[in-house]
């Protein structure tokens, strides 16, 4: 198992966000991390890099939780955050290489595994420039490279499609599913359901700060009573219905 | 409403001028500067006594007070502003004019000061009709530049242009009314020239944008100046690409290419590259050089060159604070501490050659006290542990 949170409970000061989540992904597998706005989404991921301390639970990456061996833990995660975060005074070419020595990957062997996803994201000419004076698809598809070259345990990917374009979004799914392939994991978080329902194995709705359920989509239609349902008519059932019970 | 707002506005700058203000005028700094006017009096006054007429006395008090007439414009107007004030554009009169009050209110003490050195300088040649007339063209250039730099942000001339026109103008123009007085129709007709110009090319409506830009500037330069002495976290941090520099900037090569050097790797970078800090650096290093060499007393050099090294330092140690807070370094599987001994390395290195440019100049000044640089690089090495070990102590304070 790469991840598994037990009964967490957590938040920004301490007043808790979210409450008793548990869930947990294994290896090879793409889960879809799915909410509305505020439902708690971004805490957990947080939770889960080690941005934030739990109140209570545990968060264990391939075994270990952060406290056992902080650096250990972190390497096991690539994280792709919604807003781009990257350093302004660095070229592409150093962002590539800083995370090849942070994750303790040979030069050589980090500018080839980053010319092919140069290549896939048709960024090989700009690797002397300041990424930060790219537009927001670009410097979101830097942070792709940079975790994805790191080749991580487990990936987690808060809003992957926002602001890429149509070939990059294409790009990425390709990428996700051939990290599945060679037994990867991936939690994403996404409202983009259409794009989620295809690729995602499982899903684990969050609404309130609280884990409604987890899932494959038959398993959801399954427990909610929705036969031949989407994965958006599912969804908007179950943060609808638990909006107006709120 | 916009009448309103500018008052909690100005209260607000003003309280940030205090707080800063605070941190900024310390009791060691004020002694410096207590030192450092008294022998510039003393120099000044000095030489007065014994230097005769010419008139490179009147090029240098033009020079001073061309520099000084120069008053900045604050419209303290924030980004949301150019939303939610835009339905009021036409009820903004007196917003502006309180605006335009607390501006030049704010840059008068420079030409006050500067006023006072010009009028000292030619109290050698020159009677007091013809230093009145200087004064008075003065203080007509600081209000005209004033209105004339106002005016221009709502227009699409460039800032630099403008600026540098001005300056060569008031020069000019001062300088020309030392040697005759009737040469004061020449900057009562360029000034009244240009304030036309500027206004024929004034957009016919106001440019919210521009404004709200000019302003972020004009914040981000009083916070990069206040930054000279104390650490702050509002400065707006840029970056050039100096391409010319990436030949001289350190790579781990190898075995060394790992988690133990990245952040040196990256500091390096951060100080080749920051908008402002080398050019800061080396104007100061020029400014303390030139002060050491027009003093020249061999005390006041050694007080001149630890004081601009501790400034120095106090710059470089933003660098850290501005990596140490990123997210990357929460989520990277790399120590934490790795950030603070990589900082240890390379600003020991740093200030180390600061230190040694700095000692250069004093044997150069005093040849005969060569031995007394050697205090230099050991001052910058003990300067740069305590101003580190406070930053280190502020961020695990805050981490935890």
């Amino acid at each position: 198992m790469v991840l598994k949170i037990n009964h967490l409970t957590g938040g920004y000061s301490k007043t808790p966000v979210i409450h008793d989540i548990s869930m947990n992904i294994e290896k090879g597998e793409i889960v879809g991390l799915i909410g509305l706005n505020g439902a708690g989404k971004s805490t957990t991921i947080k939770h889960i890099l080690g941005l934030l301390r739990p109140h209570s639970g545990e968060i264990r990456v391939s075994g270990m939780t952060m406290a056992d061996d902080a650096e250990n833990y972190r390497r096991q995660l690539g994280y792709i955050p919604e807003a781009p975060v990257l350093y302004e005074e660095l070229t592409l070419k150093e962002h590539i290489q800083m995370t090849a020595m942070a994750y303790g990957i040979d030069e050589d062997i980090a500018l080839g595994r980053a010319d092919e996803l140069l290549k896939i994201f048709r960024l090989k000419t700009k690797m002397d420039m300041f990424p930060t004076h790219f537009s927001k698809g670009m410097k979101q598809k830097v942070m792709l490279i940079c975790a994805f070259l790191a080749k991580p345990e487990l990936y987690i990917i808060d809003e992957p499609f926002l602001g890429l374009d149509p070939l990059g979004i294409d790009s990425l799914i390709d990428l996700m599913i051939n990290e599945r392939s060679q037994g990867r994991s991936i939690l994403m978080s996404t409202h983009i359901l259409a794009t989620a329902e295809k690729y995602c194995d499982r899903f684990a709705i969050i609404d309130n700060g609280k884990m409604i359920t987890v899932g494959t989509l038959d398993e959801l239609r399954e427990e909610f009573g929705m036969a031949d349902k989407n994965l958006d008519e599912v969804y908007l059932e179950i943060t609808g219905g638990s909006r107006e019970n709120a | 409403m916009p009448d309103h707002l500018f008052k909690p506005r100005m209260n607000e700058d003003i309280s940030r001028r205090s707080y800063y203000g605070k941190f900024i005028f310390n009791s060691h700094f004020l002694i410096f500067l207590t030192i450092a006017a008294g022998v510039f009096l003393y120099t000044l006054l000095g030489a007065l006594q014994t230097i005769e007429y010419s008139i490179w006395l009147d090029i240098t008090a033009a020079l001073i007070m061309s520099l000084l007439v120069l008053p900045g414009y604050r419209s303290l107007l924030k980004e949301a502003d150019g939303l939610f004030l835009l339905p009021y554009e036409k009820r903004m009169g007196g917003y502006f004019k309180n605006a335009d009050r607390y501006s030049l209110s704010l840059s008068v003490m420079k030409p006050v000061i500067g006023g006072a050195v010009a009028v000292l300088i030619l109290s050698s040649g020159h009677d007091l009709p013809a230093v009145i007339v200087f004064a008075i063209i003065s203080a007509l250039f600081y209000m005209a530049n004033f209105h004339i730099r106002k005016n221009a942000i709502n227009t699409d001339l460039s800032n630099v242009t403008l600026l540098v026109t001005v300056f060569v103008m008031n020069i000019l123009s001062l300088f020309l009314i030392l040697q005759h007085v009737l040469w004061v129709i020449l900057p009562v007709t360029l000034t009244y020239a240009l304030s036309l110009y500027v206004k024929s090319r004034s957009h016919k409506v106001l440019d919210w944008n521009a404004f709200i830009e000019y302003e972020e500037v004009q914040l981000n330069r009083y916070y990069r100046n206040v930054s000279l002495f104390t650490n702050v976290s509002h400065v707006d941090k840029q970056f050039k690409r100096r391409k010319y520099l990436d030949r001289l900037l350190w790579k781990p090569k190898g075995k060394a290419f790992n988690k133990e050097n990245m952040y040196e790797f990256l500091f390096y970078r951060t100080f080749a590259r920051d908008h402002d800090l080398p050019m800061i650096i080396l104007r100061l290093i020029i400014i303390f050089a030139v002060v050491m060499i027009w003093i020249s007393n061999l005390y006041l050099s050694v007080i001149i060159v630890l004081f601009g090294i501790y400034i120095i330092v106090l710059q470089l140690s933003q660098i850290y604070t501005a990596q140490a807070y990123l997210l990357w370094p929460k989520v990277w599987p790399v120590k934490r501490e790795y950030i603070q001994e990589s900082y240890i390395a390379y600003s020991h290195k740093l200030v180390f050659v600061i230190s040694l440019i700095f000692a250069i100049i004093f044997t150069v000044v005093h040849p005969v006290y060569f031995y007394a640089a050697t205090v230099f690089p050991l001052w910058g090495y003990l300067i740069n542990r305590v101003l580190s070990k406070g930053v280190y102590k502020k961020e695990k304070e805050l981490s935890d």
